[in-house]
């Protein structure tokens, strides 16, 4: 088998290692194609082939199928070779396309290959056995005869998996979780897979790539393939601590997979301090106390413990909380707390930033109260009772030496 | 040992203060007066105005930067009525008492049915009527030409401040006019009472800012071991300026137009912590800051009135 390392085309290589009999034989001839050259020993071998890779497959019923052909002409002149098929069962249709348009014949150069392919569509209540027919080049010096043996069966289901790498997460309400699935399509069909997700209501939950941002509502998978996706779920702020199924599924082809993904929430306080009717300014008369009454709100999903308040007053002020600590503040709850603020004595009229803080286990809240000094009116008697000083002279004098 | 006389001693008191206001309406030293200071202030409305346009870009009280704007080389509008409004309130007063004695007129008027008290009060009241004309004329002007020129309207507290203003201006120039009718009714040749008046004034205009500091530090000098008398030292300093009226009206000014002004004085570390700087006071809270300022100018004026109302009632008025 001399010529075997030095054979052009690997595919048809493989088919005549393996296929023996399926390969296109020439006709009678003195270049006998099947068999080394019978003129020299030496040099590539001359001939003309008609290859397929696969002469042997299996179709289902009433859908086409595709077989790539390859003609091979080496050493020989270019010769014209129509195409054709014998036996094809009744009602079985095809066509042979060549440089994207469908043909009859093809044009085989010197030492070149030309590729073609069969389309065949079986009938589609056609017997589940096995057809034979025969692909023919003819015209050429040769006639090239390639059987080829289509065996018809079931359609195999299309199949889908979807796995979770880690199948449940745990985070708070702020935090995204992002969980890995592997979907895998085990059918032998190309297939567009649609994903679905049931989540509790307000959840929101998207599908990615990978490694990619665009959200996904479906994706093409072809057969035996699979890909990663991430599937990102974001709870709603509001929800309160527990455990969350969220059903994710893909379904294409009438095949379908599920899995479940369990959010695990865990709860957290969250506080808020909000000034006296919701404002952060307020009035003072410097040196006099002034109580306004702040309110606290838990917002968070999980009780406030031991929160504390905390100021850091301008130097020279007293502020002091009633209560000064609430020993525990149920989710969602408000409370009050007054806030009793004394302005220093030597403040000046105008405005003060008095800095709250409510500090709780784990969470806390701070505000910046405006306060707007105002003087005592301790002066402005004074000066009306300079000028009343100064009237009553001016009186004095009058009654004394007035009306001359 | 004096008579006493029935009846109002304010009885033709109006009658006084409107001749005399009117007196003054028709002398030519009044019209030069006045229209040097409408020429002045016109020009420098005109001249903060486009200050205004080329580099102010947002404001909260546009309108009072008006009147506190200055352009090179002109002064601002409060500048330059702290300068003139004593003159005009010395043109207004100098010669009234003893320009009557020197016309031989004031027996004259006194064989009226009318006193001293009220020729003596009319003669102030008339004056004030026309310097109260006068700023209420420069005040719209200087509105009309705002609105006309930077095209806004003011703000309420904007008015509120203005008007504020304006009648601590007036309070000003009436202290200068009873310093006026006081040296009138002390001296009798209205030469001597002119210099003298504008003496005074040159003294507490230009002079007192060089003498206040001297003065402190001789009152009270600072021990370089007790950083407190330095601190005292500045606070007398400051009672001392504040004697002169243009200090107090300055202040004033800074108080009511510039609305973030939070206090005159010294002011410690500990008082300005956590002190919003730069945000205005409400007006009221600026009105309770000149008050003391404003009040004092009152009892000043109240007492310079009485000082010439006892001399010229104890004067010999025959010729």
């Amino acid at each position: 088998m001399k010529f075997a390392h030095a054979f052009p085309a690997s595919l048809a290589l493989a088919a005549l290692l393996t296929m023996g009999p399926a390969t296109g034989f020439v006709g009678p001839g003195p270049a006998h194609a099947q068999e080394p050259p019978s003129a020299s020993d030496s040099g590539p071998p001359k001939g003309l082939w008609l290859t397929t890779p696969y002469p042997m497959l299996s179709a289902q019923a009433g859908e086409e199928v595709s077989i790539d052909l390859s003609l091979t002409n080496e050493g020989l002149p270019p010769q014209r070779v129509t195409i054709g098929i014998d036996g094809l069962p009744e009602g079985w249709t095809y066509e042979v396309t060549g440089g994207g348009r469908q043909i009859g014949a093809a044009m085989a150069s010197p030492d070149s290959t030309r590729d073609m392919t069969l389309k065949i569509t079986p009938l589609a209540d056609a017997e589940k056995r096995v057809y034979e027919f025969e692909v023919t080049a003819t015209g050429g010096s040769q006639d090239i005869v390639l059987p080829i043996a289509v065996t018809l069966t079931e359609t195999q289901p299309a199949q889908l998996t979807l796995e979770p790498e880690l199948p449940a997460l745990r985070g708070t309400v702020r935090s995204t979780f992002d969980f890995q699935v592997e979907i895998k399509n085990d059918g032998q069909e190309d297939t567009v897979v649609n994903l679905l997700a049931e989540a509790p209501s307000g959840f929101e939950v998207t599908f990615k790539e990978r490694y990619g941002s665009n959200e996904l509502t479906s994706l093409p998978l072809k057969a035996g393939e699979s890909k990663n996706l991430s599937v990102g779920v974001k709870p709603p702020e509001s929800m309160k601590a527990g455990q969350y199924p969220v059903q994710i599924a893909a379904s294409g082809d009438g095949a379908t997979a599920q899995s479940q993904l369990v959010l695990d929430i865990t709860g957290r306080p969250e506080l808020a301090l909000a000034g006296p009717g919701g404002r952060l300014s307020g009035n003072a008369v410097a040196g006099q106390e002034r109580s306004f009454t702040f309110t606290i709100e838990n917002r968070g999903t999980a009780p406030a413990k031991q929160v504390e308040f905390s100021s850091s007053p301008p130097s020279g002020w007293e502020v002091a909380f009633e209560p000064e600590q609430i020993e525990e503040l149920p989710s969602g709850e408000t409370a009050e707390v007054k806030v009793k603020m004394t302005p220093s004595e030597k403040a000046i009229a105008g405005d003060y930033v008095v800095s709250l803080r409510a500090n709780g286990d784990g969470a806390s809240d701070n505000a910046s109260f405006r306060v707007t000094v105002e003087t005592s009116t301790v002066w402005g008697v004074a000066g009306l009772g300079v000028i009343a000083a100064a009237v009553a002279v001016l009186g004095f004098a009058i009654s004394r030496y007035g009306r001359r | 040992m004096f008579r006493q006389r029935e009846g109002s001693p304010f009885r033709g008191l109006a009658v006084v203060a409107l001749k005399e206001a009117a007196d003054h309406m028709t002398s030519m030293r009044v019209h030069l007066v006045m229209l040097l200071i409408l020429l002045t202030a016109l020009g420098s409305v005109y001249a903060a105005i486009g200050q205004i346009k080329e580099t102010v870009g947002e404001d909260a009280f546009l309108f009072l930067r008006l009147f506190t704007t200055a352009r090179e080389p002109l002064p601002s509008f409060v500048a330059f009525l702290g300068f003139l409004l004593p003159l005009v309130a010395i043109a207004l007063g100098f010669d009234s008492i003893n320009g009557e004695y020197n016309r031989r007129t004031l027996p004259r008027v006194l064989s009226q049915p009318i006193y001293r008290d009220a020729l003596l009060t009319g003669k102030f009241v008339g004056g004030l009527i026309i310097i109260g004309m006068c700023l209420l004329v420069l005040w719209l002007l200087m509105t009309g030409l705002g609105i006309l020129l930077l095209g806004l309207p003011p703000s309420g507290e904007e008015v509120l401040r203005g008007i504020a203003y304006l009648f601590a201006a007036f309070a000003y120039a009436g202290v200068w006019l009873a310093v006026a009718l006081l040296f009138s009714t002390l001296f009798r040749t209205p030469a001597t009472s002119a210099l003298a008046t504008l003496t005074v004034w040159l003294l507490m205009t230009v002079f007192w800012s060089m003498l206040a500091p001297l003065l402190a530090g001789v009152l009270a000098p600072i021990d370089p071991l007790d950083p407190m008398t330095a601190v005292h030292q500045v606070e007398v300093q400051q009672a001392i300026a504040r004697i002169s009226p243009n200090v107090l009206y300055g202040e004033m000014t800074l108080g009511l137009l510039h609305p973030e002004t939070r206090t005159f004085g010294l002011l410690f570390p500990s008082q300005v912590s956590q002190a919003l700087m730069g945000a205005p006071l409400p007006v009221s809270q600026s009105l309770m800051l000149i008050w003391p300022q404003l009040s004092s100018m009152i009892a000043a004026f109240l007492v310079l009135f009485t000082i010439a109302y006892v001399s010229f009632q104890r004067q010999e008025i025959r010729p």
